[in-house]
């Protein structure tokens, strides 16, 4: 078993089994959906065209590849969009690093091959990112290769393993064919997928947004700077959009399909579920920069006479963010909003007591009061969740103490 | 309401496309430039006046080159020729561009050092001043409220037309010297091709077309909104050349016609206009260099840091923290104490090494030009947006012009 550097391979000159040279390594192929690692052939460059050679005919593989075949005998290549080409898809192009969380480009791949009877079997490995595959590929050619092999020995490898490498690209068909779906980057935080994302171009950031899971994608739009989210809703089929706007927190969807283009924004809520499209076209009516504009409409409200276990149902059927659990809503006659009860204090009470019992003295703000008012009341009262009321004292929706830092920090 | 909504888009859509190309070429008329326009004038009155309307051209082409390339791709230079042209390439390129744009640091404290020698401050306080100063303006500050000091400070641009003006020039003569045909005697003395290669790489610079595709980039422009940018840029494009016109005219009008053939710092460019226009136009012209100086000082290392970071794939943005992007900051940080410290050697020629960074540039020019034309072209990458015809004539005419008159250069030189 050995480790070659495909930047080794690729060049390399292919010998026979008379040892004639029969051309060069020019690419090398990973069919994916016949194996996710497993090198498919090599396109060698010969004096009749380009030719394939499949790791079962290589005996061996470093800068040299030796084949037991003839040259006469190897098919000649035929391009297809199913083929991962290692030079073309993989070298100098950025790729996501799962594990380190951020875009990187790649200097080198690691290729293993390891010898099965007479023949060898190749796997990608790994990517290599840091100074080994970029002195590599500097000297190749230039340093005879025992001195380059000694010197690469002393540089500290930085190389990625390939279970942690989602690839990039921006053909949906082609994504499809490579089996390319964003599932190492789906599974991080929303906050580092919309990070990564931000690093992107806006061809790759789109592409990732048609292929993740609708509420991942909804949870990471939430957490990118405002003026690419836009750009990436825009860049969006219509259903595609309407989908995951449908999945995002009430009060992030108004504010994006506020800041896009009156016609662009109709559209997508013409395409979207009739409940969040009233909820999400209510918020919308209220300027940005109010705690009306700022609030979100999925909270918790039960009416005073209901008892601790009501409100645990409640709490089983709610489906908005969890940053609105924090706090259960008491109303009375008329929708009025009456008191407050926090999480905790349903959680060590009995099922029968009833809320009116817990209810603690309320804060609450009108719909226009300004954002730095709303922010000082959190200061002030220490508050995790804040009411907002209309004029008639009922509850039109909440404010969550993590909109309110975000508001804070993106304060121009 | 959603009208006031639609024309405050509207605003806001043309505030953010109207700055990367105008910026640009405003930034383009650095201390370097202005030298290098300055001398022009000084040495050869109004008969290299000639190359302005093809400089000007080839500039529009080169500058929307990059722009269509940022828009379309959304990706900047260095990004792009490291993945189509690989690790090798990008590594010689970058390192060519890193030298000549040290080369440009070195010219924009220049800049700084002699426009305040005018009122008689030390260099060797001014240039360390000026380098902490621009290093903590870009590293502390925010990268949008800087641009916005860049776009105000664009007005200041202005101070060289009045400059001309007030230089009372024969505009016939100017004219004439703008629309007529180049002499032939220029081909075989050195001094002349050395002035038009720096005319070239003072105007069109190779760092610029990587700081305008990651302006664009930046600003998050995209292919839809390129029509407005492409305006963006071709005006940017002629204001800095009427700009640059000026300085030639007013330097012709006065220190070429009085016989100050050679300028060997900006006290000499001021202290020849100084008897002819008066005190105003001596202090505009040392507080139009100044600010050209300082601002593009601000610009040039930390765009080269991006474009070397990008293109050789080690981690960059301001961000970052220090440790996270070592090489990013070091790079910038070693950029601007070098190129300030140049300038800490007695009895620099401060002059002679700004116009030669430009000439430079001009030699530089040719190698990225090329890249960026099998970018341009490149149907997989551009897709429709790939250079018209008419583009390439004028950009591989520029790249073989500018390389002829690098060899002519080199075999006139005695």
């Amino acid at each position: 078993m050995s480790v070659v550097a495909l930047s080794e391979l690729l060049g390399a000159s292919v010998r026979d089994a008379s040892g004639a040279v029969q051309g060069r390594v020019r690419e090398i192929a990973v069919a994916p959906q016949d194996h996710p690692t497993r090198i498919a052939f090599l396109i060698v460059k010969t004096a009749n065209g380009e030719r394939v050679l499949p790791p079962g005919a290589i005996s061996s593989a470093g800068a040299t590849v030796r084949t037991a075949t003839e040259a006469a005998n190897w098919e000649s290549f035929t391009p297809s969009d199913g083929l991962l080409l290692l030079k073309r898809d993989l070298l100098d192009q950025q790729i996501i690093d799962i594990h380190g969380r951020k875009v990187v480009r790649v200097n080198d791949v690691e290729l293993e091959s390891t010898p099965v009877n007479s023949h060898l079997l190749i796997n990608v490995v790994a990517v290599d990112v840091g100074a080994r595959g970029a002195v590599r590929r500097l000297s190749k050619g230039l340093v005879p290769s025992f001195t380059l092999r000694a010197l690469l020995e002393r540089i500290p490898p930085r190389v990625i393993p390939w279970e942690f490498v989602d690839l990039l690209e921006t053909d949906p068909a082609r994504r499809v064919k490579l089996k390319i779906a964003y599932k190492g980057l789906a599974q991080l935080h929303p906050a580092d997928i919309a990070d990564i994302v931000e690093d992107l171009a806006p061809a790759e950031r789109e592409s990732v947004f048609e292929t993740i899971d609708e509420e991942v994608a909804a949870e990471a739009l939430e957490e990118i700077d405002p003026d690419i989210q836009v750009s990436i809703v825009e860049s969006l089929d219509k259903n595609r959009a309407a989908d995951i706007v449908e999945e995002m927190d009430p009060d992030a969807a108004a504010d994006l399909l506020g800041d896009l283009e009156q016609k662009h924004s109709d559209e997508i809520l013409r395409e979207m579920q009739p409940d969040e499209r009233h909820e999400v076209t209510q918020l919308l009516e209220f300027k940005e920069n109010t705690a009306a504009g700022r609030m979100t409409t999925e909270f918790i409200s039960v009416p005073e006479t209901a008892v601790v276990d009501d409100a645990i149902d409640a709490l089983k059927l709610f489906e908005g963010s969890r940053e609105a659990l924090a706090t259960i809503y008491l109303t009375g006659v008329a929708q009025k909003l009456v008191g407050v009860v926090p999480l905790v204090k349903i959680a060590v009470s009995s099922p029968a007591i009833q809320l009116s019992e817990l209810s603690e003295p309320f804060i609450a703000c009108a719909k226009d009061t300004p954002q730095d008012e709303v922010a000082a009341l959190f200061d002030k009262y220490n508050l995790i969740t804040l009411a907002v009321v209309d004029e008639h004292g009922r509850i039109a929706g909440i404010i969550t103490a993590d909109d309110v830092i975000t508001m804070l920090r993106h304060k121009d | 309401m959603s009208l006031l909504k639609s024309w405050r888009a509207r605003l806001v859509l043309i505030l953010a496309v109207i700055g990367p190309g105008f910026i640009t070429a405003n930034v383009d008329n650095d201390a370097g430039g202005i030298f290098t326009y300055s001398q022009a004038g000084a040495q050869f009155g109004y008969s290299l006046l000639w190359t302005m309307i093809p400089i000007t051209i080839a500039l529009v082409v080169v500058q929307e080159m990059s722009a269509r390339m940022g828009a379309v791709t959304g990706k900047g230079l260095s990004d792009l020729i490291r993945e189509e042209f690989g690790f090798r390439v990008t590594f010689w390129l970058m390192l060519a561009l890193v030298i000549t744009n040290f080369g440009n640091v070195v010219a924009e404290f220049a800049g700084v050092a002699s426009s305040l020698e005018l009122f008689g401050a030390s260099k060797y306080i001014v240039v360390p001043a000026a380098a902490a100063i621009v290093w903590a303006l870009v590293v502390r500050g925010t990268y949008d409220s800087i641009e916005k000091i860049f776009l105000a400070a664009s007005g200041f641009y202005v101070c060289y037309i009045v400059a001309g003006l007030l230089a009372h020039p024969d505009w016939k003569a100017a004219a004439f010297a703008t629309f007529s045909p180049p002499s032939r005697v220029g081909i075989r003395n050195y001094g002349y091709l050395f002035m038009v290669i720096g005319l070239v790489g003072a105007t069109i610079a190779p760092w610029m077309q990587f700081y305008l595709q990651a302006s664009i980039v930046e600003k998050g422009i995209t292919a839809r909104q390129y029509i407005a940018s492409r305006w963006d840029v071709i005006l940017g494009c002629l204001f800095t050349d009427v700009v640059a016109w000026f300085i030639i005219v007013a330097c012709a009008a006065t220190l070429f016609a009085s016989g100050h053939h050679d300028i060997a710092s900006a006290a000499d460019a001021a202290q020849a206009l100084r008897p002819l226009v008066g005190e105003y136009a001596y202090l505009l012209f040392a507080a139009g260099l100044f600010n050209a100086a300082l601002f593009a000082a601000s610009i040039l290392p930390i765009s080269t840091a991006y474009a070397v970071c990008e293109g050789l794939g080690f981690e960059s943005g301001l961000d970052k923290k220090f440790h996270e992007a070592p090489v990013f900051y070091w790079l910038y940080t070693l950029l601007i104490v070098f190129g300030a410290g140049v300038l800490l050697v007695p009895r620099l020629p401060l002059v002679y090494v700004a116009v030669l960074s430009q000439v430079a540039n001009g030699v530089v020019l040719p190698l990225v030009l090329v890249f960026m034309l099998m970018l341009t072209n490149d149907r997989e990458l551009m897709g429709e947006h790939v250079n018209s015809r008419g583009f390439n004539i004028v950009a591989w005419t520029t790249v073989v012009v500018m390389i002829v008159l690098t060899i002519l250069m080199i075999l006139t030189q005695r």
